[in-house]
């Protein structure tokens, strides 16, 4: 059902990108920002303490940040370089552990379950998408979509499934437009088809959050349209929570939830003003 | 399922797993075929060396001799009961062989070995090491008609007898040469005398006649004893004719044309009437000579190969030197004719052993009592069936016969090579330890080749992580990339080098034929082809030991892969 739905939505979206998204992106608001505050809350942050040991000296990076995400919200974080961003984006995708505070997702307290689990809930629930694509060099597209389904498939289990799987890989790839790409290595392909053969990647366990780290950071405007309007669509038709890292403010200004970094704490949500 | 593609993809795209497998393969091939051929080396020594000395021995200490031997023989039987298998006694004294090799008189010193030839092959591998095939199972002693080697085409009676008609025929022209000088006729020019040709081209001991010819003792004058004088000069045995006719025949005397005295005449004349001995039908008592005596191997450096010369046959006489027994050794001469070789393929026995009769040799050197008609001898020799304990044998055995009472030493094969086999062996331990040096090397190589691999997939993974893998997969991706390399190469190791060791004696050939030079050069080794022992436990052992360090050597950079932080990884750029 599901499935069915991203299915539609999505290609339709992606049906005439190169038309569509130029104009749509770069002469108009790519998404305008919802109020979901009645949703329920999917993932929230307390007073999250992080430090990197550099040498002998103590460096905060992250000194008390607190947020709270909505079912279905878009949130991006902004803020300076070197402010802490991916690294709370890390916090937040089981990356990483905070030396201090709590993460909560599905009222779950995630940041100190066992290494097992967190493994579990970053192949299942939780989508990650980087800015350098971070695709594996020795597989194809196909095989790199579908690396999430072998890490949580036993050898017997996936090659008893291998036919269902791989049709929903290339079903996922199809509606990211990548149906005449799928034996081609990463190295052959453009930054926004790597970016599109992550995404598809992050998607393909149905997860409910998808944590992007600046995924058109590395990508000129056209592909970076592109993908911000996948993502548009994504968190738009579907119940998918978006968390995009970036630094671009316009598209900031039309998420549903700015988290504004500075010093390693919170300077503003914009989240309740909307 | 990742790690198996990945583990796959890894191997399939990686140059540096294929120079890691190379490694091992070459690592583990050689390993088999050292050991194998340093095994095989080492037991055929050993077997050799046991075949040829007997399990236990009592030996004389000193110079001494045993008496009362056959006291001592059932004493031994009767302390050993089941565990004897065979008991033969012998005598072992140094020698001298004499004869003339183109002419020269050649010297070689010996051991001999007075032997029982019915019981001795019982207790050492004597027979199969003779070269008349008829010897293996029958009178050793007796010069035979047929069987020798086909190396040895002129050998036995059919030899004998030519050498000795044409010897006689030459003797005979110089009679009537000797006769018509006596009339009164012009001396006859040195090259004018009649050459003897050889039966065979290698064979020279048969010029003899021609050197002495001067020393021959000035032919009487009545004819009736003429005949017998030419048939009764054996070729190669100039010397002891010189001796026979006393001292009265030196040199100078016999270079200048002098008639000798005439006691030494009749002496001489005595002893043809006497003992007419008739060499083209009879034989001396027989002498088995090791082969490296009678034999020259000639290499060849320029073609690499090598050639058999042969001086002495069986079927030619030639003369011992032999101590008497007792405590002031007189040298005793005594004619022997060579009967077969000796061919143990072990140079050192092969060019320092001969055997003669036991009791042949006790009658000679005065061994035996004439009071009780017992003989002495130097050593019992015991072979103990194969599943009796060697060392509570011979422990036995030394508390029958206690230092203290006898005079007498009591050793096992493995005492009396002692210093050899412990050099062998000490040989191995340190071979062994430069080959496991050379594995660790390898070891070193596949653990830095698999950091690397580790270094450079950080990357991915921290992308794994970030997907979801768990340690224990990511650690399995390299543990098994371990695995297959081992297994590649210890496969591929174990097959090249299990047939280089089954094939190593053609391989060896056919580097010679390349190389135009003898790769294994029989006459340097104890063995005609390069033995190996292939074990099959030593195999197992050295795939399993290579599959082993191939994971080990992977577990360290697994384990770091293993415990990288995903963040750390993907921050790697
Ligand atoms: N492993 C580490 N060791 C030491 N310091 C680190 C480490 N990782 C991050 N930092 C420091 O933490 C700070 C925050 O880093 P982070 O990558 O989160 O910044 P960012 O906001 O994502 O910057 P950018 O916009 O450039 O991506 C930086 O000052 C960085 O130097
Ligand atoms: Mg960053």
């Amino acid at each position: 059902m599901k499935a069915k739905l991203v299915h539609d939505q999505v290609s339709r979206g992606t049906a005439n990108p190169a038309h569509e998204n130029h104009d749509v992106i770069s002469h108009a608001p790519f998404r305008s920002p919802k109020n979901h505050s009645n949703g329920s809350v999917i993932l929230s942050a307390h007073q999250i303490y992080k430090a990197y040991q550099a040498g002998s000296q103590q460096v905060p990076v992250l000194t008390g940040v607190s947020l709270q995400v909505r079912q279905g919200q878009f949130t991006t974080i902004v803020g300076q370089s070197g402010s802490g961003k991916s690294t709370l984006l890390h916090l937040l995708g089981t990356l990483d552990r905070p030396d201090k505070g709590e993460i909560v997702m599905n009222k779950q307290r995630i940041d100190n379950l066992p290494a097992r689990q967190r493994d579990r809930i970053r192949n299942q629930d939780i989508g990650l998408i980087f800015q350098f694509y971070h695709l594996l060099p020795e597989l194809n597209v196909l095989e790199n979509t579908l690396v999430p389904y072998m890490i949580h498939y036993g050898v017997w289990n996936y090659l008893l499934q291998r036919r269902r799987l791989h049709d929903r890989a290339k079903e996922l790839l199809e509606q990211v437009g990548l149906s005449h790409r799928l034996t081609h290595r990463p190295n052959q392909l453009s930054g926004g088809e790597r970016q599109r053969t992550a995404i598809a990647r992050a998607l393909i366990t149905q997860p409910k959050l998808l944590l992007a780290d600046e995924p058109t950071g590395n990508l000129d405007a056209r592909s970076g349209n592109e993908v911000l309007e996948l993502l548009r669509q994504l968190s738009e038709h579907q119940a998918l929570t978006v968390i995009m890292v970036t630094h671009d403010e316009r598209i900031a200004q039309q998420s549903d939830q700015i988290i504004r970094l500075r010093d390693g704490k919170v300077v503003a949500s914009t989240a309740e003003a909307a | 399922m990742f790690k198996l593609l990945l583990t796959w993809r890894y191997l399939k795209t990686r140059f540096i797993a294929l120079a890691s497998i190379i490694s091992v393969t070459l690592g583990v091939a050689t390993l088999i075929v050292v050991n194998s051929v340093m095994s095989g080396f080492s037991n055929e020594m050993t077997s050799k060396l046991h075949g040829i000395l007997s399990d236990v021995e009592l030996v004389a200490s000193g110079m001494g001799e045993i008496d009362r031997v056959d006291e001592k023989v059932e004493q031994i039987k009767s302390l050993l009961q089941d565990d004897l298998e065979a008991v033969t006694t012998v005598v072992r004294v140094p020698a001298m062989l004499n004869f003339l090799v183109h002419g020269q008189p050649r010297y070689h010193q010996i051991m001999l070995i007075g032997i029982d030839d019915q019981t001795f092959g019982d207790v050492t591998d004597f027979r199969p090491y003779l070269t008349n095939h008829f010897h293996r199972n029958g009178d050793v002693f007796r010069l035979m008609e047929l069987g020798y080697d086909k190396e040895l085409p002129d050998a036995g009676w059919p030899y004998r007898r030519e050498k000795f008609r044409h010897d006689a025929y030459i003797r005979q022209e110089l009679e009537s040469m000797l006769q018509d000088r006596a009339k009164g006729l012009p001396p006859i020019a040195q090259n004018q005398l009649p050459v003897p040709h050889s039966p065979s081209a290698t064979t020279d001991s048969n010029q003899e006649p021609l050197v002495n010819i001067a020393k021959l003792p000035p032919l009487p004058t009545q004819k009736p004893v003429l005949p017998t004088l030419s048939s009764d000069v054996p070729a190669g045995a100039g010397s002891e004719y010189l001796s026979d006719c006393g001292p009265s025949l030196n040199p100078s005397e016999s270079n200048t044309w002098n008639p000798a005295p005439v006691d030494a005449l009749a002496a001489y004349r005595e002893r043809v009437l006497v003992a007419p001995f008739d060499p083209i039908t009879e034989q001396r008592v027989g002498i088995i000579i090791g082969i490296g005596i009678g034999r020259l191997r000639a290499h060849d450096p320029t073609t690499g190969t090598s050639q058999n010369m042969y001086f002495i046959r069986p079927g030619d006489d030639i003369e011992l030197t032999i101590p008497s027994a007792g405590n002031q050794p007189r040298p005793l001469l005594e004619n022997c004719t060579v009967v077969d070789f000796y061919s143990s393929k072990m140079h050192d026995y092969d060019s320092a052993f001969a055997f003669m009769p036991l009791s042949h040799l006790q009658k000679m050197r005065g061994m035996i009592d004439p009071a009780t008609g017992g003989a002495t001898v130097s050593a019992i020799q015991i072979k103990l069936k194969p599943e009796a304990n060697l060392n509570s044998a011979r422990d036995r055995l030394r508390a029958a016969f206690p230092m203290m009472q006898y005079p007498l030493m009591v050793q096992t094969w493995r005492d009396q090579q002692a210093p050899l086999l412990s050099a062998v062996e000490m040989e191995i331990t340190i071979l062994n330890i430069l080959l496991f040096m050379i594995i660790a090397v390898a070891g070193f190589g596949i653990l830095a080749t698999f950091f690397m691999i580790v270094v450079e997939k950080t990357k991915d993974i921290g992308i794994l992580k970030s997907l979801g893998a768990p340690s224990s997969g990511v650690m399995s991706i390299f543990l098994g990339y371990g695995l297959s390399l081992g297994i590649v190469g210890a496969g591929a190791g174990t097959l090249i080098g299990v047939m280089f060791v089954v094939y190593i004696n053609e391989i060896a050939a056919l580097i010679s034929m390349i190389s135009g030079r003898e790769v294994f050069d029989p006459s340097i080794y104890f063995f005609s082809s390069i033995p190996t022992l292939l074990d099959p436990m030593m195999v197992v052992a050295v795939a399993g030991g290579a599959m082993l360090i191939a994971i080990l050597s992977s577990v360290l950079p697994a384990l770091r892969a293993a415990r990288l932080a995903p963040v750390e990884a993907l921050r790697y750029e």
